[in-house]
């Protein structure tokens, strides 16, 4: 399965874009190795990762339609 | 209309002076408040490198922000026995000086405004996805980092 990703901040400037395509992107574990190894400028870049604005802490599978997103740390207020 | 109904916290640009007078204006009819608390957050012009910040640019996640600002909201009055609640955080650019964020608590006592303004904006700052890229005088940038 391909994804879009949304990319935010400082992670999209390394990046050069607010988006980013994964092919088979079977889980979220999967993507942040594939993040690494597109940009290894990102290997020790703090950054979180959301799918469907929910935080996750584990390995989670993506599934059709899921919204995925790699935040870094924020800086509101 | 509920005091608890969802709003929309980020606005475009900064937070004017005279928008927070008339939010507080807009209470003298709620006659059983007894206290208000007030927290505003003002773009500083740091030094960082040898270079002055001149303004922040912030971008945010939005549709996730507002979400999570509507959790905290919850999150607030739960925690909290207040009589109303506003917040506000900016997007786009703020100049050094110039307000982008308020958070307004309203309740009988003071102990209530004092605690429950303090725990919003740490809810805030820790969980809310914006970020603020800091502009200096050349145009060049670096991206704010919060501290305690």
């Amino acid at each position: 399965m391909s994804i879009t990703i949304k990319i935010f901040g400082q992670l999209a400037e390394i990046v050069g874009s607010n988006e980013w395509h994964v092919q088979d992107a079977s889980d979220t574990n999967f993507i942040k190795e594939r993040l690494i190894s597109d940009f290894p400028k990102l290997k020790n870049f703090p950054f979180v990762i959301v799918v469907n604005k929910k935080f996750v802490n584990q390995n989670q599978k993506i599934q059709t339609g899921d919204v995925v997103a790699l935040l870094p740390p924020f800086a509101g207020g | 209309m509920s005091e608890k109904k969802k709003r929309k916290v980020l606005v475009s640009g900064a937070i004017a002076p005279e928008f927070i007078a008339n939010s507080i204006a807009k209470h003298s009819s709620k006659t059983t408040i007894g206290a208000h608390d007030i927290f505003l957050g003002q773009v500083r012009s740091d030094v960082i490198g040898g270079k002055t910040v001149q303004a922040i640019d912030y971008t945010a996640y939005e549709e996730m922000a507002e979400e999570k600002f509507h959790e905290i909201r919850e999150a607030t009055f739960a925690k909290f026995s207040l009589s109303c609640m506003h917040v506000y955080h900016s997007l786009g650019a703020v100049k050094a000086g110039e307000i982008s964020l308020f958070v307004f608590v309203s309740s009988t006592h003071r102990a209530d405004a004092f605690d429950a303004c303090r725990f919003v904006v740490e809810e805030i700052k820790a969980n809310v996805p914006i970020w603020g890229k800091e502009i200096f005088e050349d145009a060049t940038h670096s991206w704010k980092v919060n501290t305690n």
